[in-house]
Protein backbone atom coordinates (compact mmCIF):
# COMPACT_ATOMS: atom_id res chain seq x y z
CA UNK A 1 0.00 0.00 0.00
CA UNK A 2 1.53 3.32 -1.07
CA UNK A 3 -0.93 5.18 1.13
CA UNK A 4 1.64 5.06 4.58
CA UNK A 5 4.33 8.31 4.65
CA UNK A 6 7.99 6.24 5.04
CA UNK A 7 11.14 8.02 6.47
CA UNK A 8 13.59 6.34 4.04
CA UNK A 9 16.37 8.85 4.45
CA UNK A 10 16.84 8.49 8.20
CA UNK A 11 20.76 8.72 9.20
CA UNK A 12 21.57 10.10 5.59
CA UNK A 13 23.73 13.32 5.04
CA UNK A 14 20.25 14.75 4.19
CA UNK A 15 18.00 13.59 6.78
CA UNK A 16 20.38 14.83 9.52
CA UNK A 17 19.57 18.21 8.26
CA UNK A 18 17.11 20.58 9.99
CA UNK A 19 13.56 19.44 8.18
CA UNK A 20 13.03 23.46 7.09
CA UNK A 21 16.04 22.58 4.37
CA UNK A 22 14.64 20.19 1.88
CA UNK A 23 11.19 22.40 2.16
CA UNK A 24 12.83 25.59 1.49
CA UNK A 25 15.43 23.87 -1.26
CA UNK A 26 11.99 22.64 -3.17
CA UNK A 27 10.28 25.81 -3.06
CA UNK A 28 13.35 28.05 -4.29
CA UNK A 29 14.17 24.72 -6.94
CA UNK A 30 10.82 25.19 -8.17
CA UNK A 31 11.00 28.68 -8.41
CA UNK A 32 13.70 28.39 -9.99
CA UNK A 33 13.32 26.02 -12.59
CA UNK A 34 9.67 27.67 -13.71
CA UNK A 35 11.92 30.18 -15.14
CA UNK A 36 14.11 28.36 -17.15
CA UNK A 37 13.58 26.82 -20.90
CA UNK A 38 17.12 26.07 -22.24
CA UNK A 39 17.40 22.81 -21.53
CA UNK A 40 21.23 22.81 -20.90
CA UNK A 41 20.76 24.85 -17.61
CA UNK A 42 17.58 22.74 -16.77
CA UNK A 43 19.98 19.77 -17.45
CA UNK A 44 22.81 21.29 -14.85
CA UNK A 45 19.82 21.84 -12.41
CA UNK A 46 18.98 18.29 -12.87
CA UNK A 47 22.11 16.86 -12.20
CA UNK A 48 22.67 19.27 -8.92
CA UNK A 49 19.22 17.71 -8.30
CA UNK A 50 20.41 14.05 -8.71
CA UNK A 51 23.41 15.12 -6.02
CA UNK A 52 20.88 16.31 -3.80
CA UNK A 53 18.73 13.63 -4.12
CA UNK A 54 21.95 10.72 -3.44
CA UNK A 55 22.48 12.61 -0.60
CA UNK A 56 19.23 11.27 1.01
CA UNK A 57 20.28 8.05 0.59
CA UNK A 58 16.81 6.85 -0.49
CA UNK A 59 17.28 3.24 -1.46
CA UNK A 60 15.67 2.63 -4.97
CA UNK A 61 14.11 -0.18 -4.46
CA UNK A 62 11.81 1.19 -2.19
CA UNK A 63 10.89 3.86 -4.34
CA UNK A 64 11.22 2.02 -7.85
CA UNK A 65 7.49 2.27 -8.08
CA UNK A 66 7.36 6.05 -6.94
CA UNK A 67 9.52 6.44 -9.47
CA UNK A 68 8.31 4.42 -12.52
CA UNK A 69 5.22 6.27 -12.05
CA UNK A 70 6.46 9.51 -12.15
CA UNK A 71 8.47 8.96 -14.97
CA UNK A 72 5.61 7.33 -17.31
CA UNK A 73 3.39 9.94 -15.71
CA UNK A 74 4.97 12.94 -16.63
CA UNK A 75 6.23 11.23 -20.51
CA UNK A 76 2.59 10.38 -21.04
CA UNK A 77 1.74 13.78 -20.16
CA UNK A 78 4.68 15.77 -22.07
CA UNK A 79 3.54 13.52 -26.07
CA UNK A 80 -0.49 13.87 -25.15
CA UNK A 81 0.41 17.32 -24.51
CA UNK A 82 2.93 17.54 -27.89
CA UNK A 83 0.14 15.94 -29.69
CA UNK A 84 -3.41 18.32 -28.42
CA UNK A 85 -1.01 21.81 -29.07
CA UNK A 86 -0.73 20.58 -32.60
CA UNK A 87 2.83 21.10 -32.64
CA UNK A 88 2.25 24.66 -31.46
CA UNK A 89 5.16 26.11 -28.98
CA UNK A 90 4.27 28.99 -26.85
CA UNK A 91 5.35 31.99 -28.45
CA UNK A 92 6.77 30.78 -31.49
CA UNK A 93 5.24 31.81 -34.95
CA UNK A 94 3.77 28.49 -37.04
CA UNK A 95 5.76 29.82 -39.65
CA UNK A 96 8.75 29.85 -37.62
CA UNK A 97 8.28 26.40 -36.45
CA UNK A 98 10.69 23.96 -38.47
CA UNK A 99 8.68 20.56 -39.08
CA UNK A 100 10.70 17.21 -39.49
CA UNK A 101 7.61 15.40 -40.54
CA UNK A 102 3.73 14.84 -39.57
CA UNK A 103 2.29 12.78 -37.20
CA UNK A 104 0.02 10.02 -39.40
CA UNK A 105 -3.74 10.38 -39.04
CA UNK A 106 -3.68 13.48 -36.75
CA UNK A 107 -1.26 15.10 -39.51
CA UNK A 108 -0.01 17.17 -36.61
CA UNK A 109 3.72 18.66 -37.35
CA UNK A 110 6.48 17.91 -35.30
CA UNK A 111 9.12 20.25 -35.39
CA UNK A 112 12.58 20.79 -33.82
CA UNK A 113 11.14 23.35 -32.14
CA UNK A 114 7.88 21.32 -30.63
CA UNK A 115 10.78 18.12 -29.87
CA UNK A 116 13.16 20.19 -27.81
CA UNK A 117 10.31 21.66 -26.30
CA UNK A 118 9.07 18.26 -25.31
CA UNK A 119 12.57 17.26 -24.20
CA UNK A 120 12.82 20.11 -22.24
CA UNK A 121 9.71 20.08 -20.38
CA UNK A 122 10.18 16.28 -20.17
CA UNK A 123 13.80 16.98 -18.05
CA UNK A 124 11.72 20.62 -15.97
CA UNK A 125 9.47 17.89 -14.66
CA UNK A 126 11.98 15.35 -13.60
CA UNK A 127 14.08 18.15 -11.59
CA UNK A 128 10.85 18.65 -9.61
CA UNK A 129 10.09 15.26 -8.79
CA UNK A 130 14.00 14.70 -8.15
CA UNK A 131 13.70 17.36 -5.28
CA UNK A 132 10.22 16.44 -4.60
CA UNK A 133 11.71 13.09 -3.30
CA UNK A 134 13.52 14.19 -0.32
CA UNK A 135 10.53 16.23 0.78
CA UNK A 136 8.77 12.34 1.06
CA UNK A 137 10.96 10.38 2.38
CA UNK A 138 13.84 12.36 4.15
CA UNK A 139 11.59 14.17 6.79
CA UNK A 140 10.76 12.47 9.50
CA UNK A 141 6.66 12.59 9.59
CA UNK A 142 6.84 13.79 13.14
CA UNK A 143 9.47 16.83 12.06
CA UNK A 144 6.73 18.54 9.52
CA UNK A 145 4.57 20.09 11.68
CA UNK A 146 7.23 22.22 13.78
CA UNK A 147 9.32 22.59 10.55
CA UNK A 148 5.95 24.10 8.85
CA UNK A 149 5.50 26.39 12.25
CA UNK A 150 8.87 27.39 12.04
CA UNK A 151 8.46 28.60 8.40
CA UNK A 152 6.27 30.98 9.78
CA UNK A 153 3.11 29.08 8.13
CA UNK A 154 0.30 29.99 10.41
CA UNK A 155 0.30 27.71 13.84
CA UNK A 156 -2.78 25.68 13.20
CA UNK A 157 -2.43 24.96 9.51
CA UNK A 158 1.18 23.51 10.62
CA UNK A 159 -0.54 21.50 13.04
CA UNK A 160 -3.34 20.44 10.91
CA UNK A 161 -0.34 18.81 8.58
CA UNK A 162 1.18 17.70 11.68
CA UNK A 163 -2.05 16.04 12.27
CA UNK A 164 -2.72 14.85 8.50
CA UNK A 165 0.18 12.96 8.94
CA UNK A 166 -0.32 11.03 11.95
CA UNK A 167 -3.70 9.80 10.91
CA UNK A 168 -2.49 8.52 7.60
CA UNK A 169 -1.12 5.39 9.19
CA UNK A 170 -4.52 4.53 11.19
CA UNK A 171 -7.14 5.43 8.01
CA UNK A 172 -4.56 2.91 6.20
CA UNK A 173 -5.48 0.43 8.52
CA UNK A 174 -9.06 1.01 9.01
CA UNK A 175 -9.29 1.12 5.34
CA UNK A 176 -7.54 -2.59 4.59
CA UNK A 177 -9.96 -3.82 7.82
CA UNK A 178 -13.09 -2.04 5.95
CA UNK A 179 -11.86 -3.99 2.59
CA UNK A 180 -11.62 -6.97 4.47
CA UNK A 181 -14.83 -6.80 6.36
CA UNK A 182 -16.72 -6.46 2.57
CA UNK A 183 -14.96 -9.46 0.72
CA UNK A 184 -15.97 -11.50 3.55
CA UNK A 185 -19.89 -10.32 2.10
CA UNK A 186 -18.42 -10.92 -1.01
CA UNK A 187 -16.94 -7.51 -2.19
CA UNK A 188 -14.31 -7.46 -4.68
CA UNK A 189 -12.70 -4.03 -5.68
CA UNK A 190 -10.65 -5.34 -8.63
CA UNK A 191 -13.57 -7.49 -10.29
CA UNK A 192 -13.48 -5.53 -13.50
CA UNK A 193 -17.15 -5.23 -14.73
CA UNK A 194 -18.74 -2.10 -15.80
CA UNK A 195 -18.08 1.44 -17.18
CA UNK A 196 -16.65 3.82 -14.94
CA UNK A 197 -20.05 5.02 -13.25
CA UNK A 198 -20.54 1.23 -12.60
CA UNK A 199 -16.43 1.68 -10.94
CA UNK A 200 -17.21 4.23 -8.89
CA UNK A 201 -20.69 2.65 -7.31
CA UNK A 202 -18.35 0.06 -6.67
CA UNK A 203 -16.06 2.58 -4.16
CA UNK A 204 -19.00 3.23 -2.13
CA UNK A 205 -19.17 -0.06 0.12
CA UNK A 206 -15.34 1.29 0.98
CA UNK A 207 -15.62 5.01 1.44
CA UNK A 208 -18.64 5.50 2.89
CA UNK A 209 -18.64 3.66 6.06
CA UNK A 210 -14.68 4.59 6.14
CA UNK A 211 -15.16 8.27 6.34
CA UNK A 212 -18.17 7.81 8.50
CA UNK A 213 -16.01 6.30 11.51
CA UNK A 214 -13.15 8.88 10.72
CA UNK A 215 -15.76 11.46 11.61
CA UNK A 216 -17.23 9.67 14.49
CA UNK A 217 -13.46 8.73 15.86
CA UNK A 218 -12.50 12.11 15.29
CA UNK A 219 -14.34 13.37 17.77
CA UNK A 220 -12.34 11.92 20.15
CA UNK A 221 -9.21 13.91 18.95
CA UNK A 222 -10.88 16.75 19.05
CA UNK A 223 -12.27 16.07 22.53
CA UNK A 224 -8.86 15.90 23.62
CA UNK A 225 -7.80 18.81 22.03
CA UNK A 226 -10.44 21.06 23.74
CA UNK A 227 -9.32 19.72 27.08
CA UNK A 228 -6.12 21.00 26.54
CA UNK A 229 -7.11 24.24 25.62
CA UNK A 230 -5.82 24.02 21.98
CA UNK A 231 -6.26 27.34 20.52
CA UNK A 232 -6.04 29.57 23.32
CA UNK A 233 -3.08 30.46 23.40
CA UNK A 234 0.39 30.45 21.42
CA UNK A 235 1.57 27.21 20.80
CA UNK A 236 5.08 25.52 21.27
CA UNK A 237 6.69 22.18 20.17
CA UNK A 238 8.07 19.96 21.89
CA UNK A 239 11.09 19.46 18.80
CA UNK A 240 13.47 22.23 18.84
CA UNK A 241 14.77 23.18 15.18
CA UNK A 242 18.19 25.35 14.54
CA UNK A 243 20.27 25.45 11.33
CA UNK A 244 24.00 24.26 10.82
CA UNK A 245 26.48 25.74 8.79
CA UNK A 246 25.47 22.99 6.21
CA UNK A 247 21.99 23.52 6.25
CA UNK A 248 22.96 27.36 6.16
CA UNK A 249 24.93 26.55 2.59
CA UNK A 250 22.46 24.69 1.38
CA UNK A 251 19.64 26.41 1.35
CA UNK A 252 21.90 29.66 0.49
CA UNK A 253 23.06 28.04 -2.57
CA UNK A 254 19.50 27.09 -3.67
CA UNK A 255 19.15 31.02 -2.70
CA UNK A 256 22.24 32.15 -5.21
CA UNK A 257 21.09 29.98 -8.36
CA UNK A 258 17.24 30.93 -7.91
CA UNK A 259 18.87 34.80 -8.17
CA UNK A 260 21.32 33.81 -10.76
CA UNK A 261 18.21 32.22 -12.77
CA UNK A 262 16.20 35.13 -12.33
CA UNK A 263 18.53 37.78 -13.76
CA UNK A 264 19.03 35.19 -16.42
CA UNK A 265 15.75 34.90 -17.31
CA UNK A 266 15.00 39.07 -16.71
CA UNK A 267 18.28 38.86 -19.60
CA UNK A 268 16.12 36.85 -22.03
CA UNK A 269 18.77 33.71 -21.05
CA UNK A 270 16.53 31.27 -20.43
CA UNK A 271 14.06 30.86 -23.27
CA UNK A 272 13.91 27.44 -25.59
CA UNK A 273 17.01 26.06 -26.53
CA UNK A 274 16.49 24.56 -30.11
CA UNK A 275 18.98 21.32 -31.02
CA UNK A 276 20.60 22.58 -33.85
CA UNK A 277 20.89 18.74 -34.82
CA UNK A 278 17.47 19.28 -35.23
CA UNK A 279 17.07 22.22 -37.18
CA UNK A 280 20.04 20.39 -39.28
CA UNK A 281 17.45 17.36 -39.82
CA UNK A 282 14.66 19.82 -40.59
CA UNK A 283 17.06 21.63 -43.49
CA UNK A 284 17.29 24.81 -41.51
CA UNK B 1 -19.70 14.97 23.42
CA UNK B 2 -17.75 18.53 23.80
CA UNK B 3 -18.71 21.71 22.56
CA UNK B 4 -21.92 20.74 21.03
CA UNK B 5 -23.55 23.95 21.93
CA UNK B 6 -21.48 25.82 20.24
CA UNK B 7 -22.14 24.38 16.73
CA UNK B 8 -25.06 26.77 16.01
CA UNK B 9 -22.65 29.56 16.59
CA UNK B 10 -19.86 29.19 14.82
CA UNK B 11 -18.67 30.99 12.14
CA UNK B 12 -17.94 29.18 8.45
CA UNK B 13 -14.76 30.64 8.84
CA UNK B 14 -13.96 30.14 12.37
CA UNK B 15 -10.67 27.41 12.37
CA UNK B 16 -10.56 25.90 16.06
CA UNK B 17 -10.36 22.41 16.88
CA UNK B 18 -12.97 20.94 15.18
CA UNK B 19 -12.38 22.66 12.09
CA UNK B 20 -8.41 21.43 12.09
CA UNK B 21 -9.31 17.66 13.07
CA UNK B 22 -12.07 17.36 10.31
CA UNK B 23 -9.75 18.94 7.66
CA UNK B 24 -6.78 16.58 8.76
CA UNK B 25 -9.19 13.48 8.25
CA UNK B 26 -10.46 14.69 5.06
CA UNK B 27 -6.70 15.27 3.63
CA UNK B 28 -5.87 11.97 4.89
CA UNK B 29 -8.78 9.88 3.61
CA UNK B 30 -7.70 11.94 0.35
CA UNK B 31 -4.56 10.55 0.68
CA UNK B 32 -5.08 6.86 1.60
CA UNK B 33 -8.34 6.81 -0.87
CA UNK B 34 -6.36 7.67 -3.62
CA UNK B 35 -4.69 4.64 -3.84
CA UNK B 36 -8.33 3.25 -5.82
CA UNK B 37 -8.49 4.87 -9.28
CA UNK B 38 -10.30 3.91 -12.53
CA UNK B 39 -8.82 4.51 -15.94
CA UNK B 40 -11.85 5.92 -18.30
CA UNK B 41 -12.02 2.72 -21.15
CA UNK B 42 -10.92 4.41 -24.66
CA UNK B 43 -9.47 7.40 -22.78
CA UNK B 44 -6.09 8.59 -22.94
CA UNK B 45 -5.49 7.59 -19.14
CA UNK B 46 -8.05 9.57 -17.55
CA UNK B 47 -8.58 7.78 -14.56
CA UNK B 48 -11.03 8.70 -12.34
CA UNK B 49 -10.33 8.67 -8.88
CA UNK B 50 -13.05 8.51 -6.46
CA UNK B 51 -11.37 9.83 -3.53
CA UNK B 52 -11.64 13.04 -5.29
CA UNK B 53 -15.12 12.90 -4.02
CA UNK B 54 -14.07 13.82 -0.37
CA UNK B 55 -12.65 17.07 -1.02
CA UNK B 56 -16.19 18.57 -2.21
CA UNK B 57 -17.85 16.94 0.83
CA UNK B 58 -15.88 17.49 3.83
CA UNK B 59 -16.21 21.27 2.26
CA UNK B 60 -20.16 20.84 1.77
CA UNK B 61 -20.55 18.98 4.93
CA UNK B 62 -17.62 21.48 7.55
CA UNK B 63 -17.38 24.46 5.83
CA UNK B 64 -14.90 26.38 3.28
CA UNK B 65 -11.94 26.27 5.99
CA UNK B 66 -12.15 22.28 6.25
CA UNK B 67 -12.79 22.09 2.18
CA UNK B 68 -9.64 23.86 1.50
CA UNK B 69 -7.30 22.07 3.21
CA UNK B 70 -8.60 18.63 2.49
CA UNK B 71 -8.05 19.41 -1.34
CA UNK B 72 -4.89 21.74 -1.22
CA UNK B 73 -3.18 19.12 1.28
CA UNK B 74 -4.70 16.18 0.61
CA UNK B 75 -3.66 16.19 -2.91
CA UNK B 76 -0.23 17.44 -2.17
CA UNK B 77 0.14 14.11 -0.19
CA UNK B 78 -0.94 12.16 -3.09
CA UNK B 79 1.63 13.72 -4.91
CA UNK B 80 3.90 13.12 -2.57
CA UNK B 81 3.05 9.67 -1.98
CA UNK B 82 2.86 8.46 -5.73
CA UNK B 83 6.14 10.12 -6.30
CA UNK B 84 5.39 12.40 -8.79
CA UNK B 85 6.40 14.61 -5.89
CA UNK B 86 5.26 17.92 -4.32
CA UNK B 87 6.00 20.96 -5.80
CA UNK B 88 5.51 19.46 -9.42
CA UNK B 89 2.25 20.58 -9.88
CA UNK B 90 1.68 22.81 -6.65
CA UNK B 91 -1.23 24.46 -8.66
CA UNK B 92 -2.97 21.73 -8.78
CA UNK B 93 -2.98 21.34 -5.05
CA UNK B 94 -4.18 25.34 -4.91
CA UNK B 95 -7.15 24.11 -7.66
CA UNK B 96 -8.30 21.22 -5.47
CA UNK B 97 -8.51 23.37 -2.80
CA UNK B 98 -10.19 25.99 -4.38
CA UNK B 99 -12.72 23.40 -4.82
CA UNK B 100 -13.52 22.41 -1.33
CA UNK B 101 -13.44 26.07 -0.65
CA UNK B 102 -16.06 26.54 -2.65
CA UNK B 103 -18.09 23.61 -2.27
CA UNK B 104 -18.13 24.74 1.30
CA UNK B 105 -19.67 28.30 0.61
CA UNK B 106 -22.37 27.17 -2.37
CA UNK B 107 -22.96 24.41 0.65
CA UNK B 108 -24.40 27.63 3.08
CA UNK B 109 -26.22 29.08 -0.44
CA UNK B 110 -29.78 28.07 -1.72
CA UNK B 111 -27.13 25.77 -4.44
CA UNK B 112 -27.32 23.36 -1.30
CA UNK B 113 -31.37 23.94 -1.25
CA UNK B 114 -31.74 23.29 -5.14
CA UNK B 115 -35.22 21.38 -6.06
CA UNK B 116 -35.67 20.58 -2.51
CA UNK B 117 -33.69 17.70 -2.49
CA UNK B 118 -30.27 16.98 -0.79
CA UNK B 119 -29.18 14.55 -2.97
CA UNK B 120 -29.93 17.44 -6.29
CA UNK B 121 -27.91 19.84 -3.90
CA UNK B 122 -25.33 18.13 -3.29
CA UNK B 123 -24.64 16.96 -6.29
CA UNK B 124 -25.37 20.47 -7.50
CA UNK B 125 -22.59 21.84 -5.12
CA UNK B 126 -19.94 19.15 -6.17
CA UNK B 127 -20.73 19.83 -9.89
CA UNK B 128 -20.30 23.78 -9.81
CA UNK B 129 -17.53 23.76 -7.08
CA UNK B 130 -15.58 21.54 -9.23
CA UNK B 131 -16.40 23.58 -12.91
CA UNK B 132 -15.12 26.40 -10.75
CA UNK B 133 -12.20 25.65 -8.73
CA UNK B 134 -10.77 23.34 -11.67
CA UNK B 135 -10.34 26.65 -13.58
CA UNK B 136 -7.52 27.29 -11.47
CA UNK B 137 -5.44 24.47 -13.63
CA UNK B 138 -5.10 27.30 -16.22
CA UNK B 139 -2.32 28.22 -14.17
CA UNK B 140 -0.45 25.94 -16.19
CA UNK B 141 -0.17 28.69 -18.93
CA UNK B 142 2.21 30.15 -16.10
CA UNK B 143 3.88 27.03 -14.52
CA UNK B 144 4.52 24.52 -17.55
CA UNK B 145 4.18 27.25 -20.42
CA UNK B 146 1.41 25.55 -22.08
CA UNK B 147 -0.68 27.72 -24.47
CA UNK B 148 -4.77 27.87 -23.76
CA UNK B 149 -5.41 24.84 -26.44
CA UNK B 150 -3.32 22.25 -23.95
CA UNK B 151 -4.30 24.03 -20.49
CA UNK B 152 -7.84 23.43 -22.01
CA UNK B 153 -7.79 19.87 -23.14
CA UNK B 154 -5.15 18.47 -21.30
CA UNK B 155 -5.77 19.73 -18.32
CA UNK B 156 -9.02 21.21 -17.19
CA UNK B 157 -11.07 19.17 -19.48
CA UNK B 158 -8.54 16.33 -18.70
CA UNK B 159 -9.40 16.68 -14.91
CA UNK B 160 -12.63 17.68 -14.96
CA UNK B 161 -15.07 15.28 -16.77
CA UNK B 162 -13.28 12.34 -14.54
CA UNK B 163 -13.94 14.81 -10.94
CA UNK B 164 -17.18 15.28 -12.27
CA UNK B 165 -18.51 12.26 -12.42
CA UNK B 166 -16.45 11.12 -8.75
CA UNK B 167 -18.10 14.07 -7.34
CA UNK B 168 -21.76 13.99 -8.76
CA UNK B 169 -21.83 10.25 -7.99
CA UNK B 170 -20.14 9.83 -4.54
CA UNK B 171 -21.21 13.70 -3.03
CA UNK B 172 -24.58 13.08 -2.20
CA UNK B 173 -24.54 9.40 -0.98
CA UNK B 174 -21.73 10.44 1.55
CA UNK B 175 -24.16 13.30 2.42
CA UNK B 176 -26.69 11.44 2.92
CA UNK B 177 -24.82 9.17 5.16
CA UNK B 178 -23.80 11.98 6.67
CA UNK B 179 -27.34 13.17 7.65
CA UNK B 180 -27.93 11.02 10.65
CA UNK B 181 -24.68 11.18 12.21
CA UNK B 182 -25.02 15.00 12.02
CA UNK B 183 -28.11 15.06 14.09
CA UNK B 184 -26.36 12.50 16.40
CA UNK B 185 -22.97 14.42 16.73
CA UNK B 186 -25.10 17.61 16.74
CA UNK B 187 -24.19 19.39 14.48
Amino acid sequence: MIATPRYLGRGSWLGRRDPRVPLLVGVLTAATVIQIWDIRIIAILFIIGQLYYRSAAIPFRLVRRQWAFAIVFVSILVVVNTVLTGGAIGDYDRSDLHPLFYLPLLGTPISAESLSYGATQLLRFLTFITIGFPIAYAIAPSDLGPALARLRIPEKFAFGVDLTYRFIPSLAADLQETIDAQRVRGYEWDRVRGGPVARIRRAIPLMVPLTMNAIVGAEDTIDAMDLRGFGTGRRTWLRELRYDRADRLLVGTAIAILVAATVASFAGLTKLWVFPLLLALAGA
Amino acid sequence: MSSMSSFASRSMWSVDSRTIVYAAIGAALYGVLALFSVVIPGSNNVSVRPAFAIVPFFGYAFGPVVGLFTGLVGNAIVDQLSGYGLLTAWNWHIANGLVGLLAGIFAASSIARLGGSKIIGAAAVAALSVAIGMLFVFSDMVVFGNDFNTALTGSYLWVLVPDLIAGVILVPILALAWEPLKESLGR
